[in-house]
């Protein structure tokens, strides 16, 4: 992927992200959000998980963690 | 508490505010283990599982049975804490429903805190019956936790548990606080009114969240006990001012209860009151 | 006598007055002690894995994290991978006699018939540990470090990172940076073969180093009550010993189209990886859907789109079911081939490993969910069954020197025969089922 289409990709995604914010989210609105099942990542253990078969088994690399460790399956 | 509560502590100083804050939460989370009627180890449990047996109650809980006592006879039977078998019948989702005769009727059967017996620190109700102290629990709790932030703190504080609550003084400067009352036909918009309280408590009660629709007709969830209907012909909102919470929380019960005399019945209690119809 | 109306009202409101004076001033209870909040938090995993017929994994994990008061926290986490069975080589299948070299150095296989596709077996076991440290600096940023090891047969592997997230005001966007550094070794069973030379080769014993830098970036952001998006970029360069040293590449005789002889892959020493990953949460009226897509991309050739879909959905007070569907498609990298031509000179990499071939993954699978009742623990179970083949016509072996045109039908027979057993462009296809369970309890 030329490195243009790569800034025009990172560029969308980022307006993607800050552009439907535009509503105020009060705090007495957090209520939903405060459920341990409203996360990005809402069961860690399952990520792990799939990070290891999904890595020895497909040609891409996770990107979720930076600190990931190694092994000789990819 | 099944709502968004908060405290708001007047000060500039984290520690004092950050202890505020954990001794509220801590009293709200007591009393909610205590009375919630969700839990299974908790004396309401307790007491409504005994079958029929006599419960004998510790200071606290005899204090609140007390009180529902008081409000049950001066609203003549209006306000019962045994009425809460009736949600059995309702659902209260917002959509339209048509009520099962009979299944409010076999409730029915079982409320009336005349067939309860409370003497002596102990309760005796008929198999069958439950006390909810939901109608009052939560103004209780807002009264408890101000009442522990104002030994953990001077800074003006005002604790707010889903709309019920109570301040201890104004702000900094002599400034009120400002209160919102939200407005029940958009209950995610602004506020419909701005109230300064200085002191004091204020409850609210209404439909503005539960509800259903009879025949095309609004009715709200405050059920009375003695038809086993939701109340009819009352205002969608009403909002208490008192001394404390519990008896404005109290105060916007019973007059809701009163249905259409709902404002005849503040105005007569000459307190500070505001209805949204 | 007749009460008057303003005296029975000043009545009501007295004695509701004093009634609530009364239950106010009772003595609060003595605070009994309120639980204190938990201090330690404890995961337990257990990762069964298996392929139709070949590999099989069962690996138990666990971690262990003290928290403490502000925040900060500290976790330790061990893994133990136990692998067994049998992975393909990357050779073709051909009814010559073939014999490969396995991981553990024991065992060899032979595989006669043109239908098998030529396997090496092999048994390892893995241990990872792991440690992290969270801190948090004031209330809208926080730092995790973290460290970790994993040792296997023929790979040992260290390495640290550290991540940084700030929570700007108003506290509805996150932002998170982050960078690691791993320094691994690889040293093959039975010695490091030289790249793209026969198999009977003489192997070099020794460590081969290989290091990755990783960077990331990452932005969260609470759009609404119900909505939460995120987005990360990141990339890792690797250099060093990238090759799969029992992978092997067949050597086709263009005459006859059948596997004569093999070499060893090879692949480049650098590599450098990107990835974007777009999150979604949103909760409906009662479930909550979660939506991932990942694109990625290196310089090896390979892109990659990952769409991951999950729906939780709440039964009754304590328990959840969350079905998962996950669809992933990825484009070969430059130097894959199926097989090389027997003659010509031998191109500068090339590497017959399915993993870096034209390679689509689905998976179907569900999760069940419940907090155990008596302790604060959640007890997750998932099954999952995963469906991973190879598409595109199985091309020239070698498509610059065979000149095109017919001959190669021989050698698609003997690809298409060697999985599936039918003729349909699809090759290599392999079903895997795998089942997760997991506990976790603070305390």
């Amino acid at each position: 992927m030329t490195s243009r289409r790569r800034t025009w990709l990172a560029a969308l995604i980022l307006a993607s992200i800050v552009f439907p914010g535009c509503a105020t989210v009060h705090p007495w609105d957090r209520d939903l959000l405060a459920k341990k099942s409203m996360r990005l990542v809402p069961l860690p253990h399952e990520l792990a998980a799939d990070d290891h078969i999904y890595f020895s088994k497909e040609g891409s690399a996770g990107g979720m963690d930076a600190a990931g460790g190694g092994c000789g399956c990819n | 508490m099944a709502s968004p509560c908060e405290v708001l502590v007047d000060t500039d100083d984290d520690a004092e505010a950050f202890a505020a804050v954990a001794s509220a939460r801590e009293e709200a989370s007591r009393i909610e283990r205590k009375f919630s009627r969700y839990r299974t180890d908790n004396i309401v449990h307790a007491i409504n599982h005994a079958e029929g047996r006599p419960v004998a109650v510790d200071e606290e809980t005899a204090g609140l049975l007390d009180y529902a006592a008081t409000c049950h006879e001066i609203s003549e039977g209006r306000f019962d804490i045994t009425s809460g078998v009736l949600r059995r019948a309702w659902t209260f989702d917002g959509r339209e429903h048509a009520p099962d005769v009979g299944v409010i009727a076999a409730a029915l059967a079982l409320v009336g805190w005349s067939r309860a017996t409370w003497r002596e620190r102990t309760l005796t109700l008929p198999a069958g019956m439950e006390v909810d102290l939901g109608g009052i629990g939560k103004e209780y709790a807002v009264d408890r936790a101000a009442t522990r932030v104002a030994e953990v703190t001077d800074a003006a504080c005002l604790v707010n548990f889903g709309g019920d609550l109570r301040a201890s003084g104004p702000r900094r400067g002599g400034r009120p606080w400002l209160v919102g009352v939200e407005d029940p036909a958009a209950p995610g918009a602004g506020p419909e009114r701005r109230l300064e309280l200085a002191r004091g408590a204020l409850a609210t009660s209404g439909d503005a969240r539960r509800f259903l629709f009879v025949n095309g007709r609004r009715l709200g969830h405050i059920l009375d006990p003695r038809t086993g209907w939701p109340v009819a012909g009352a205002p969608r909102s009403v909002t208490v001012m008192a001394c404390s919470c519990i008896e404005a929380g109290t105060l916007a019960t019973l007059a809701i209860l009163r249905g259409p005399l709902a404002a005849s019945f503040l105005e007569e209690q000459g307190v500070q009151h505001w209805l949204i119809d | 006598m007749q009460l008057s109306a303003a005296s029975t009202a000043a009545n009501v409101r007295q004695r509701l007055g004093a009634a609530a004076c009364l239950l106010l001033a009772g003595s609060l209870p003595a605070a009994a002690q309120a639980p204190a909040p938990p201090a330690w938090q404890l995961e337990a995993t257990g990762l069964l894995y298996g392929e139709q017929a070949r590999a099989r994994v069962v690996e138990p994990m666990g971690r262990v994290t003290r928290l403490y008061a502000n925040g900060r926290a500290l976790s330790l986490g061990l893994a133990v991978d136990a692998v067994t069975g049998a992975s393909p080589t990357g050779a073709l299948p051909s009814s010559q006699v073939q014999t490969t070299t396995g991981a553990s150095g024991r065992t060899t296989t032979t595989t006669t018939s043109s239908s098998i596709l030529p396997t090496h077996t092999f048994e390892d076991l893995r241990t990872a540990v792991d440690l992290g440290w969270v801190e948090p600096l004031g209330t809208m940023l926080s730092v995790t470090t973290s460290a970790h090891y994993s040792r296997e047969q023929d790979y040992a592997s260290l390495g640290g990172g550290l991540k940084s997230s700030v929570e700007l005001p108003g506290r509805r966007i996150t932002l998170t940076l982050g960078g690691g550094y791993n320094r691994d070794r690889v040293f093959p069973s039975g010695g490091t073969p030289m790249g793209l030379a026969p198999d009977s080769d003489p192997r070099t014993p020794g460590d081969n180093p290989k290091e990755v830098t990783t960077g990331l970036v990452g932005l969260s952001h609470v759009v609404s009550r119900r909505w939460l998006l995120g987005v990360t970029a990141s990339e890792s360069r690797e250099q060093g010993y990238l090759t799969d040293p029992y992978k092997v590449v067949s050597l086709v005789d263009p005459a006859t189209q059948l596997p004569v002889a093999q070499v060893t892959e090879k692949r480049p020493a650098t590599r450098t990886r990107d990835d974007v990953l777009g999150s979604s949460v949103y909760h409906l009226d009662h479930d909550i859907l979660y939506v991932n897509y990942r694109y990625y991309w290196d310089d090896w050739g390979v892109r990659s789109h990952t769409l991951d879909l999950k729906l939780r959905h709440v039964l009754g007070v304590a328990s959840w079911v969350q079905p998962h569907v996950r669809v992933y498609g990825q484009a070969p990298a430059w130097f894959f081939v199926y097989g090389l031509t027997h003659g010509p000179p031998l191109p500068e990499f090339a590497s017959a490993d399915e993993r870096l071939g034209p390679l689509r993954t689905t998976t179907f699978g569900g999760t069940y969910g419940f907090h155990v009742p008596g302790s604060r623990g959640e007890f997750t179970l998932r099954a999952e069954l995963l469906y991973q083949w190879l598409v595109g016509h199985p091309p020239q072996p070698d498509e610059a020197a065979s000149g095109g045109g017919g001959g190669d039908d021989n050698l698609r027979r003997a690809i298409a025969a060697g999985d599936n057993g039918t003729d349909d462009g699809r090759h290599l296809g392999t079903r895997i089922g795998t089942l997760l369970i997991g506990y976790a309890v603070p305390f």
